[in-house]
């Protein structure tokens, strides 16, 4: 049933990416529904359906975190580029993730590398090198943050994991 | 409508400047990583203000739906590359290192 919805939802969503890059003109549907059933064929091979999916409604609110956090990412390394003492002090830091492995440690991995003052190196299981451009930041407070938004985007229950935010490592 | 060019001028402006610092970066940072969080950061943003300009005089609902896809691809592409730039400078360094001290 769940994998039903799964292949249903990447249809739907491919067909709405071919909508978009055709400006919604409708003389190469027929093109468009043989790449759209390649398209998710191709994808069902990569992806294959998980237990864990992605929630549209906390997916929105994500976007809108993402955003804000990203807007404030670039401002963040503009106003280090632009001080003449050039205030960063790179470093490696290493977090041991409590997500289910596939699709949302791959989510917090990518986003983390758009977030302020952190670059993913390596996800390596659980275990996940991120380069911070300053590492006198309260990096594992953002971690955790992002990491428990991620969780609510595949409708996982925050654990206690997710409630260690105060700690130092 | 002036009131609409003018915005779009205005986040045009904002995104170039953006861009403009993120190439910057490639000059006063002098580490790979450093060079990179500047380039996906900064140029993340100056992409997000552009967008924004074009969505403002979009023709249709598709033509919008394509520019946001746009910047969706061209973000997932950045983060991808910086990551995949940052494993290998990583792993560079650990060959470079091997046999002295390790510093994880």
């Amino acid at each position: 049933m769940s994998a039903v919805t799964t292949i249903s939802a990447r249809i739907g969503l491919l067909l709405l990416v071919w909508w978009a890059l055709t400006e919604g003109d409708s003389s190469g549907i027929g093109f468009g529904l043989v790449v759209t059933a390649l398209a998710t064929v191709i994808s069902l091979r990569l992806f294959p359906p998980a237990k864990v999916r992605i929630r549209p409604f906390p997916f929105l609110l994500f976007m809108l975190f993402f955003i804000g956090r990203s807007v404030v990412a670039g401002i963040d390394v503009s106003r280090r580029l632009l001080s003449p003492s050039l205030p960063v002090n790179p470093g490696y830091l290493t977090f041991y993730l409590s997500l289910p492995e596939g699709g949302p440690r791959w989510l917090l991995a990518n986003t983390l590398s758009l977030m302020p003052g952190t670059l993913s190196v390596s996800l390596d299981g659980e275990r996940l090198d991120l380069h911070c451009l300053d590492t006198r930041e309260p990096v594992e407070a953002d971690v955790r943050l992002v990491e428990q938004k991620v969780a609510q985007v595949f409708g996982l229950s925050p654990n206690n994991h997710f409630r260690q935010e105060g700690s130092q490592q | 409508m002036q009131l609409v060019q003018f915005l779009q001028v205005l986040l045009l402006a904002a995104g170039c400047v953006f861009f403009a610092i993120g190439t910057l970066g490639l000059f006063r940072f002098s580490e790979t990583l450093t060079r990179i969080h500047a380039l996906t950061k900064v140029d993340n943003l100056g992409l997000g203000f552009i967008v924004l300009a074009l969505l403002l005089g979009v023709a249709s609902l598709a033509v919008a739906m394509k520019v946001i896809l746009i910047w969706v691809v061209a973000l997932a592409a950045s983060a991808t590359s910086a990551h995949l730039i940052a494993r290998a400078v990583r792993s560079q360094d650990r060959a470079g290192t091997r046999g002295s001290e390790r510093n994880d």
